[in-house]
């Protein structure tokens, strides 16, 4: 089913006007409104009068993670903070995690992207969606839980976690979908088999995965042991949250709902656009975001576009699965992990040295997180649970501010690559392709 | 008495501990006595060589980049036979004095056990073992 057809099959000409119009609109609120963008179109030399049609956003300078970064907590936002009826946040450095603000329309417009995505899975008010992202500053539950409540389906909201409920609720309630990583519910499938639980009991007939990247065999793994159908949703907070795309039946790519969320593809080293259907990174500008507006917003996600009509009507762009990422950051159980988060938070304590490497890979479908350390020589001492103790400080530290528990395993002094110049501070032995 | 001990930060890696042992033995120093206490993914040997040689122990180990460091423990030379550490233990805890860690053999040759005591205040400890 197409939620909104007039404009997920519309020409690609008329997309592009529709496109050209909002851009002109949105520039002009965020210059007007946004000290932020004001001094940064300023600096460029681009006024939004110098807007006329989509191909002059070119002109427009790049936003970076950085800028929010900078600019917390609401030094970005285009409106009164009246204005703004919810937040969102997530992990940032050393405390300061990135904060996004939606007025209403933008809970609405991000809402209706879920819808599309939902409808394009075939769900509609006959099913029960098991929300089981996680609730909070965390876009996924939420993002997820006004799609279900928009195509007026029936949400049940279990959050992550607790998996021995999430499957009594999903036999008990006869759950339908269910909206989580894919990598959690490669685990609950799992967890099904361990509890020798009947297949027949559950009435799964959709997966929505996202929030970390994922590959075709889980997918048909994932398809074969659930008796679903598996559909990539794409999103990211700083745009608004998942829903920014998602999979249609054809299974062919990631629709991308570009009258909300415009890509483009540039070279990340460059920056300019790279020729159509070329891999590289995404960026995006949100056409209909008020309270904070992201303008050329540098994504990090390396893909591809594909501007053909697809099998299934639509012409809404595909976007290829994610390559990689154009920096370092890491996507650990669903959490975005820099490790510039964790120098820093090294450099907190005093025992330890500023130097670490982090191992990422993925066993019984859980994603590991180790990160080696070494004490510097004065705190290593002849008592055990004293550096016990000091790795469970560490570890919590971590937890509470990049949002994950890791395994922090001490090593021996001078074993860890000193940093000359770009050291590799992280290996990820996970396979996405 | 008071005595010093090396301690030793390994690895939970194959050969860790071979590695120590060679080091110390191709430069003549011989452990009199250790231990290897462990945790999922390292462990720490204590050591104890011969008096006048822990300070070359201590430079060699550190100049191979181990992390090694020397603490004050008390060690107790007790008749080896029936009772005689209870005596000892009850002393301790009498004064207030906990065990983090210790370790012990005996030596049948001289009827003698030797015990190495690491406690929540070693000086108080060494007064009251010496006392005993």
């Amino acid at each position: 089913m197409i939620w909104n057809s007039k404009i997920e099959c519309m020409s690609r000409d008329e997309m592009r006007i529709l496109q050209g119009e909002k851009l002109r609109k949105i520039v002009a609120h965020a210059y007007q409104n946004s000290p932020f963008y004001k001094s940064r179109f300023d600096e460029h030399g681009v006024k939004p009068e110098d807007i006329h049609t989509i191909d002059d956003i070119v002109k427009l300078p790049f936003t970076t993670k950085q800028d929010l970064r900078d600019n917390y907590p609401f030094n970005m936002m285009a409106v009164p903070m009246s204005d703004i009826v919810r937040l969102h946040a997530s992990s940032g450095t050393t405390g300061k995690p990135i904060v996004v603000g939606y007025t209403e329309t933008d809970i609405e417009n991000w809402t209706e992207g879920i819808a599309r995505c939902f409808s394009a899975y075939g769900l509609d008010k006959n099913d029960m969606i098991q929300v089981s992202y996680g609730y909070g500053l965390f876009t996924g539950g939420l993002g997820a839980h006004y799609g279900v409540q928009k195509i007026g389906a029936t949400v049940i909201p279990t959050g992550s976690g607790n998996t021995e409920k999430q499957l009594q609720l999903m036999q008990d309630f006869g759950s339908t979908a269910i909206a989580c990583t894919p990598s959690y519910a490669l685990y609950m499938t799992e967890e099904i088999r361990k509890r020798n639980i009947d297949m027949n009991n559950i009435k799964l007939k959709v997966g929505i995965f996202g929030a970390e990247p994922w590959t075709d065999n889980m997918r048909k793994e994932l398809e074969e042991k659930l008796q679903i159908k598996a559909y990539d949703i794409y999103g990211l907070t700083e745009i608004s949250g998942p829903g920014v795309g998602g999979e249609c039946e054809c299974q062919c790519g990631t629709h991308l709902w570009e009258d909300l969320f415009y890509p483009e593809i540039v070279d990340p080293e460059t920056l300019q656009p790279v020729a159509p259907g070329e891999k590289g990174e995404l960026v995006f500008t949100t056409l209909d975001k008020w309270g904070m507006p992201m303008i050329r917003y540098r994504t990090r996600d390396l893909t591809c576009l594909n501007y053909e009509k697809c099998a299934c009507g639509r012409t809404a762009v595909r976007m290829s699965k994610i390559m990689g990422r154009s920096d370092d950051m890491m996507i650990i159980r669903g959490v975005n992990v820099f490790p510039s988060q964790v120098e820093s938070i090294l450099l907190e304590f005093p025992e330890y040295e500023p130097y670490f490497f982090i191992e990422v890979d993925r066993v019984n479908n859980t994603d590991t997180f180790v990160i080696q350390v070494e004490v510097k020589p004065e705190y290593y001492t002849d008592q055990i649970n004293q550096l016990v103790k000091l790795r469970q400080r560490l570890a919590s530290r971590i937890q509470s501010v990049i949002g994950i528990q890791p395994d922090i395993k001490i090593v021996e002094p001078n074993t860890i690559e000193r940093s000359t110049g770009k050291a590799k501070r992280a290996i990820d032995h996970r396979k996405f392709e | 008495m008071l005595i010093r001990q090396l301690s030793v930060f390994l690895e939970n890696r194959q050969g860790k501990f071979a590695e120590i042992a060679r080091l110390l033995g191709n430069n003549d120093i011989n452990m009199k006595a250790f231990t290897v206490s462990e945790s999922a993914d390292f462990g720490i040997a204590r050591i104890i060589v011969e008096r006048e040689k822990i300070d070359s122990a201590y430079n060699l180990l550190k100049s191979h980049s181990y992390a090694v460091s020397i603490h004050q423990v008390n060690y107790l030379n007790s008749p080896n036979q029936p009772g005689a550490m209870a005596v000892a233990m009850e002393e301790l805890c009498k004064a207030g004095v906990s065990i983090e860690y210790m370790y012990a053999f005996a030596d049948d040759a001289s009827h003698n056990s030797h015990l190495v005591i690491r406690t929540s205040n070693d000086e108080l400890a060494n007064q009251i073992l010496s006392e005993l």
